[in-house]
């Protein structure tokens, strides 16, 4: 008998046909009899305090329900990021659903229902509001100094948070160095762009519960933030999974302020309430923290680390949300345990300003880190001459070393060498010219950089929720129902999750369907976010079909009069091992199961087994053992125009060893996207606000760029390193996050080598290019 | 004030209440429920809303519904025949295109639009011929390749 293969099989989406037809399953497309919309009024001053607030106005425009001011929301103070508990103590709890002190041009201070959208934005113009202006501060290292105008109480000199670590002893690390390199690395803020935009629909009924569908990452963290804020037992809000959402990449990992402004109105109204953002109210809601990065770093003649110093500056916003983590991650995951290093510090500040508030996006905080470390690497082998992949070799960490962030294990699978050498090969670098060397106006230039240690999720993590739960049930024709509360978000975790159970429980993988689920019915899983779902998600669902597997086995053993560890379920079939022949379907084991006990036959009644009674089901709800690291190298031929500043990507490869690969094109995928918006933070986007008004410059897609098809390399090549990870499903890991970690430095490397220019700060725009080359 | 018009749409007829401000997504989604064509930023700046008006590609938020009328609207509800994929949706989820998906409905109509002039598109033609629509998840490579697909066996199928 052969054993199909599903896993590490290029499947169809089981979402794709829903797709390409028209997507019903988007968030976007809810709609509930009596429905309402909601709009909100924004503050246009990035700190103010509102003085008087008349409503009056706006309550008697026909089609207006309700209008909601600050007095009349909970004064519960909350963080809205949904993979951290909403007490955790690392979190700065600092929001309110509407506030009368906005502190960022965009903050909410009013809302209003009405039976059309129209009406409700009109409404929110109708309201008339007396402001103080207060004086702000959008620059972070402005907002450190003394005098600054001041956020909040609990925040001297706006800091709200101020991590440091050290190992070893830094300045006799200095001291051992042959050279000591410092610079400083700029990134700007930029947008995780999701295509969908945010959007929910709450309902409540007569006695306040409530019920939530809204596009973002995780449905357990949208309940708990939700009910929080609203100052509500959890078991009065049930969130609904969205078969899918359009697009999230971290932009989508926290409450927003119109989940519970729309909970509010709804309660007010008892109808359902539906806020939509406008695209807009989504550019000034969460971005990737703006930080500054100074390096100070010790090397030997061979390139051996010897200190390693880095102080780190990042730009919270109005309120900490993020921030606070977003920063723990740059510095540990982005700087600290890259490289093996005996002497190493790290200084890190989240700094408060009146600027929008900072979010999720994939990388959290690496990306940022990546271009200053990769960037600096490349600085310290040019001055050097040492090569730049032997360099990587000599600090990183390697296979079966002690693992840098789960202490009492190892990097059981870890083939960072095996991604540099395969990567170095597949884009040729040994004919990679000392920099600057290429003739003619157009120069070319390869770069390389790498992220060589990740995560596979948080276990591990101060106060970061990991656990994830799976029901399967079988049915009588042969089918499986899946149950989780797993976001597809848009990387394919459906797929994944629906390859992971079918292999297991060896079934077609069209014969395994993800299932409505709601906060409810399915267990808790922590977000769909951190590169985290194939390897802990995969493992509860995992579990779940091995538990469903043993029932339906022990059931099909007294049947086939076998043991049940003699059988095998493949292609749909519980047969004995060795003995193809002798089988019984799927179908008919889960018949026997499900059938009454006494069935009537030609001859009168006949008995079954009563052991037997009961659906075949299997269920898990577990926390990963150990968080393996991926590793990730990526070189980057580009060509720059030395006359204009143009950068064209002419190619890219990518090297992962991710574990097993489940879907080689869903991962292939997933990477040439996050080459996509690695290359739009090094090169052109940027959301910009007016200095003085705090107002976003670039609120539409005319204003913020991002490459469009045309930008785009037309040769983004994936080399997969397979390992098997003993402790993942089928010996997967993550792959998620450092594909779109590395391409800025990997860039940045290759305009160097292109052009002998280093850009230190993102985006690397034509103008600061010809402003390199002394053009301008 | 409302008033009543027809609009041709996937080879029907809807008459529709309509102000003259409302733009052709508005009608199409929240007077008609045709959800395919998606709302990305009412502004044309992401093409996830692209119908084909006369078999052109437009963006339709920025369309007046009034402009619309008399003219032949298809979106991607009108793109199936018989119940058969057109061969630009099968090629989409054969290529491995569709991520998130919510590009997926727009960037397939704007395929449409050029492929009927272009049958033969080089990579070039049809890098150009989306560049109008913006996808965050996969770097459009994919999308790429499922164009380049559609189009192979739109020239090799009997009939499309």
């Amino acid at each position: 008998m052969s054993k199909m293969s599903i896993v590490g099989t290029s499947v169809l989406r089981p979402d794709a046909y829903d797709k390409v037809t028209g997507g019903m399953g988007f968030p976007i497309n809810v709609r509930l009899p009596g429905m309402l919309h909601g709009k909100l009024l924004r503050s246009p001053y990035p700190h103010a305090r509102v003085l008087r607030l008349d409503t009056s106005k706006a309550e008697k425009l026909p089609g207006v329900k309700a209008v909601l001011t600050p007095s009349e929301v909970p004064q519960i103070k909350f963080h809205p990021v949904f993979f951290a508990p909403t007490t955790a103590n690392s979190m700065v709890r600092d929001m309110l659903i509407l506030t009368d002190r906005p502190r960022f041009a965009g903050e909410p201070i009013a809302a209003v229902a009405a039976t059309t959208a129209e009406i409700a934005e009109a409404a929110t113009e109708l309201i008339h509001v007396e402001y103080e202006m207060l004086p702000a501060v959008l620059d972070p290292e402005e907002a450190m100094k003394p005098g600054a105008p001041q956020l909040y109480e609990h925040a001297p000199n706006n800091i709200a948070l101020r991590p440091s670590f050290s190992f070893g002893d830094l300045e006799r690390g200095f001291q051992e160095a042959d050279h000591i390199f410092e610079n400083t690395y700029q990134t700007q803020r930029v947008h995780t762009c999701y295509m969908e935009p945010r959007v929910c629909v709450v309902d409540s009924d007569p006695q306040g519960n409530l019920k939530v569908w809204s596009s973002c990452q995780s449905l357990f963290g949208l309940r708990e933030k939700l009910a929080f804020a609203l100052g509500l037992p959890v078991g009065k809000v049930t969130a609904v999974k969205p078969p899918y959402i359009g697009g999230g990449f971290g932009g989508k990992l926290d409450l927003g302020f119109l989940e519970p402004i729309a909970a509010l109105l709804s309660l007010k109204t008892r109808r359902p309430v539906r806020i939509e953002h406008t695209r807009y109210e989504d550019f000034i809601s969460g971005a990737r923290n703006p930080l500054k990065v100074h390096l100070k770093t010790g090397v030997k003649n061979d390139g051996t680390f010897t200190a390693r110093y880095a102080n780190s500056l990042l730009d919270t916003g109005s309120h900490a949300t993020h921030g606070a983590v977003v920063l723990m991650v740059h510095g540990m995951y982005g700087f600290l345990l890259t490289y093996r290093c005996a002497n190493q510090k790290w200084d890190g500040a989240t700094v408060y300003t009146n600027n929008m508030i900072g979010g999720g996006f994939r990388g959290y905080g690496s990306p940022q880190a990546a271009f200053a470390v990769e960037s600096q690497i490349d600085e310290i082998c040019e001055k050097l001459h040492l090569d730049p992949i032997e360099f990587r070799l000599k600090n990183a960490h390697h296979e079966s070393d002690p693992h840098p962030f789960d202490p009492g294990s190892k990097l059981d699978t870890y083939r960072f060498e095996d991604c540099l050498r395969q990567g170095a090969k597949e884009i040729n670098w040994a004919r990679r010219k000392p920099a600057a060397s290429s003739p003619g106006t157009k120069k070319r230039g390869i770069g390389l950089a790498t992220q060589p240690l990740w995560v596979s999720g948080c276990v591990g993590f101060p106060d970061i929720y990991e656990h994830s739960g799976a029901i399967i049930k079988l049915n009588v024709d042969g089918t499986a129902d899946l149950s989780t509360a797993t976001i597809d978000i848009g990387s394919g975790q459906t797929t994944i999750l629906t390859q992971i159970a079918a292999q297991e429980l060896g079934l077609a993988v069209e014969s395994v369907r993800l299932c409505y689920a709601d906060t409810q019915t399915a267990p808790f899983d922590a977000p769909s976010h951190a590169s985290r779902v194939t390897y802990s998600s995969g493992n509860a669902v995992k579990a779940a079909a091995r538990a469903a597997r043993n029932r339906l086995c022990a059931i099909a053993a007294t049947l086939l009069r076998e043991s049940p560890d003699n059988l095998e379920v493949a292609d749909g079939k519980v047969y004995v091992k060795g003995l193809p022949d002798k089988a019984l379907s799927v179908s008919d084991v889960v018949k026997q199961a499900e059938s009454p006990y006494v069935v009537m036959v030609p001859d009168g009644m006949q008995k079954t087994h009563l052991e037997h009674k009961g659906t075949i089901m299997g269920m898990a709800s577990l926390a990963p053992t150990t968080n393996p690291s991926p590793a990730t190298a990526e070189f980057v031929e580009v060509e720059v125009d030395t006359e204009t500043g143009e950068v064209k990507v002419l190619r890219v490869v990518f090297a992962h060893d991710i574990g097993k690969v489940i879907n080689p094109a869903g991962a292939e995928g997933q990477v040439e996207g996050g080459f996509q918006q690695g290359m739009g933070f090094a090169l052109m986007e940027n959301l910009l606000f007016d200095p003085t008004t705090g107002a976003c410059l670039t609120a539409d897609f005319l204003d913020y760029k991002m490459p469009t098809a045309m930008e785009m390399p037309p040769d983004i090549k994936s080399v997969f390193i397979e390992s098997s990870e003993p402790s993942g499903p089928f010996g997967a890991k993550s792959l998620a996050e450092p594909c779109v970690i590395v391409p800025a430095p990997a860039i940045a490397n290759a305009i160097y080598n292109a052009i002998g220019v280093r850009i230190r700060d993102l985006p690397i725009t034509p103008e600061k290019i010809l402003a390199a080359l002394g053009k301008l | 004030m409302k008033q009543v018009i027809a609009l041709h749409i996937n080879g029907e007829i809807h008459e529709v209440a309509v102000r003259p401000h409302d733009t052709l997504l508005h009608v199409l989604r929240e007077e008609l429920g045709l959800i395919g064509t998606k709302k990305g930023c009412d502004a044309g700046g992401c093409g996830c809303c692209t119908v084909l008006l006369e078999g052109k590609a437009v963006y339709s938020c920025m369309v007046f519904v009034m402009a619309a009328q008399n003219r032949k609207i298809t979106t991607i509800e009108g793109l199936q025949e018989n119940g058969r994929l057109d061969p630009l949706q099968e090629a989409f989820m054969q290529a491995g295109a569709v991520q998130c998906g919510y590009c997926t409905c727009g960037m397939i109509m704007s395929a449409k639009s050029f492929l009927s002039h272009q049958p033969d598109p080089s990579e070039q033609e049809i890098r150009e011929g989306i560049a109008g629509n913006l996808c965050r998840c996969t770097g459009y490579q994919k999308i790429v390749d499922a164009i380049k697909m559609a189009a192979a066996n739109k020239q090799t199928a009997p009939r499309m």
